[in-house]
């Protein structure tokens, strides 16, 4: 083979692949039309599924693309604060009131929830499963944990969860900080904390906060099998409850970002429409996530009737409703077994 | 993702094209720079060159997440260059990726080019040649280092994912790449499609580098 002939070859080769590359991206650029909806959103509505599941019908309605970015809600509000994206879909109830009342976010409106289950070893030793509330059962693994019998491993991220559980702990009057080894701060992700739990698990009895989204979907991937939900959601004790809240940014504020079709998604999220379809979502045989919008009354549609909740964001600025904390029994002493 | 199968491997055409152009422009951008500036350093006696030599190798071990960060605040509303708008783009990503390949490759090529000096040197002088003619003499003669340190720096960036999810923010279809997929995918407990990801990256890298490594040995230049 002559020099000049390797040489064309290598030309031609390495200009199809810029070119290539780059032709790829000017259309993909292209595709965009106006200009795309960003939703900073936290992991477990994306992993779960539940966004692909209901944003197609919105982008189809409207004739408009959202540009999902999966972060913790630490970070989702963190991107809002700096105004690099439109609206947030979050659930760390104290953080967004912080957030909309330092006027970052317009209003705050409720969208739906999902429980936290406490997780952990088949066994269960600390004998959690029997607690009559959800700090019951943090006071057992505390005791238990004190006593060198089993650990608690923490999310230790600000996450919406790790300030679930912290706040848990704060009702019970017990500081973290000062918590011995049986208190791991781990700094992972839900599923990759799950992961650690099941492994960890194999030597010391191990318990941890989970969304339930979540622990299903790591349990339904077999890789959580010696793990259990010891302590569930009851009715009776919305302590574990998470909700999840949509903020748009405020305009004034933040002038460039796209606030019509924020709002317009807002409203829509709100709406029967929306409310609907998130409660239709299904995934390994039950519901994910249930909706609570200001107004929605499950499975009654009130046909023809306009959308909900015109200034609630208004409403929402002046106080948001935080859903109930806690279980009021968790302030009376507590029984430790 | 995972319903239609034709959706899935155009997905996946998408996602490997895209690691290819920011990893491919990276390492262009990045070498563009680093190989003009090592060799300025190499080839030069100034005070300072130790000092000089020392950071650049420390930046070596420049975490691929602060980069992002770095890039996260310059590209942010908030920022200086918020107004571009290029924040969760593939050109971010790419300015992000760059900054981690500029170390490596004027590390890499100082190196080469000082090795390359010391031994032709005397030989290039007597023969009377002018400074850009013997700089770029050695420079050919350094054709092999340079071309590693060109590899060394796409081998970072291909593989990095820090950096990639923050300033891109993993957005399907837009600045989802390969590492991003694969820490997804991890993250929703699909371990095995997170391993058939990765073993696509390794396929792509390997195309890269056996391209490369014909480019070094001469065999095709």
């Amino acid at each position: 083979m002559s020099l000049d002939w390797k040489i064309a070859v290598v030309v031609v080769v390495v200009g199809a692949l810029v070119s290539g590359a780059i032709g790829y991206i000017l259309i993909k650029d292209d595709e965009g039309g106006p200009k795309a909806l960003l939703l900073a959103t936290t992991t477990s509505t994306y992993d779960s599924g539940l966004l692909d599941y209901i944003l197609p019908v919105f982008e189809e309605e409207n004739d408009c693309e959202i540009d999902v970015i999966a972060v913790g809600s630490g970070t989702a509000m963190e991107l809002g604060k700096n105004g690099d994206v439109d609206v947030l879909l979050v659930h760390s109830p104290t953080a967004e009131m912080a957030f909309v009342n330092d006027g970052y976010g317009e209003g705050r409106d409720l969208v739906m929830y999902n429980n936290y289950v406490l997780v952990g070893s088949e066994s269960d030793p600390a004998a959690t499963n029997r607690s009559a509330n959800a700090s019951v059962a943090f006071q057992k693994i505390h005791d238990n944990g004190t006593d060198g019998l089993v650990q608690f491993l923490s999310r230790g991220d600000s996450s919406g969860t790790h300030n679930k559980e912290l706040s848990i702990w704060k009702t019970l009057g017990l500081n973290v900080s000062l918590f011995e080894d049986w208190y791991v701060s781990t700094g992972l992700g839900m599923g990759d904390l799950l992961d650690m739990c099941e492994q960890e698990d194999a030597t010391t009895p191990s318990y941890t906060l989970s969304d339930d989204a979540t622990y299903y979907q790591r349990l339904s991937e077999g890789l959580i099998p010696h793990l259990k939900i010891v302590y569930n959601y009851q009715k009776t004790d919305d302590a574990l409850e998470n909700q999840y809240s949509v903020i748009v940014l405020n305009e004034t504020r933040f002038p460039h970002i796209n606030h019509t079709l924020a709002t317009e998604f807002k409203d829509w999220m709100v709406s029967e429409d929306g409310q609907d379809l998130i409660a239709s979502y299904e995934k390994y045989g039950m519901q994910l996530f249930y909706p609570n919008a200001a107004g929605y009354v499950p499975g009654v549609r009130l046909l023809g009737s306009p959308v909900l909740s015109v200034d609630s964001s208004v409403e929402s600025v002046a106080g948001a409703p935080l859903s109930v904390p806690f279980d009021i029994r968790a302030r009376v002493p507590i029984w430790c077994g | 993702m995972r319903l239609d199968l034709t959706l899935d491997w155009l997905d996946l055409a998408d996602v490997t094209l895209l690691s290819l152009y920011v990893s491919g422009m990276a390492t262009i951008l990045g070498s563009a720079i680093g190989i003009p500036l090592g060799t300025l350093i190499g080839l030069n006696e100034f005070g300072g060159k130790g000092a000089v030599k020392t950071i650049t190798y420390t930046l070596y071990g420049f975490p691929p997440v602060l980069s992002g960060l770095f890039v996260y605040y310059i590209f942010s509303r908030a920022g200086p260059l918020g107004d571009l708008g290029i924040l969760f783009t593939p050109t971010a990503m790419i300015v992000a990726e760059t900054l981690l390949v500029i170390p490596l490759v004027t590390g890499i090529t100082i190196t080469s080019v000082v090795e390359v000096d010391r031994n032709i040197k005397e030989s290039i002088r007597a023969m009377g040649a002018s400074t850009s003619q013997s700089t770029l003499t050695i420079m050919r003669e350094a054709w092999v280092g340079l071309l590693m340190a060109c590899m060394v720096g796409f081998g970072r960036v291909i593989a990095e994912v820090g950096a990639a999810y923050l300033v891109g923010g993993n957005i399907d279809g837009k600045t989802r790449v390969l590492t991003t997929a694969i820490m997804l995918e991890t993250r929703m407990g699909n371990f095995e499609w997170a391993m058939a990801l990765g073993a696509v990256l390794l396929t792509v890298a390997l195309c890269v580098f056996f391209f490369m490594r014909k480019l070094q040995e001469r065999e095709l230049l």
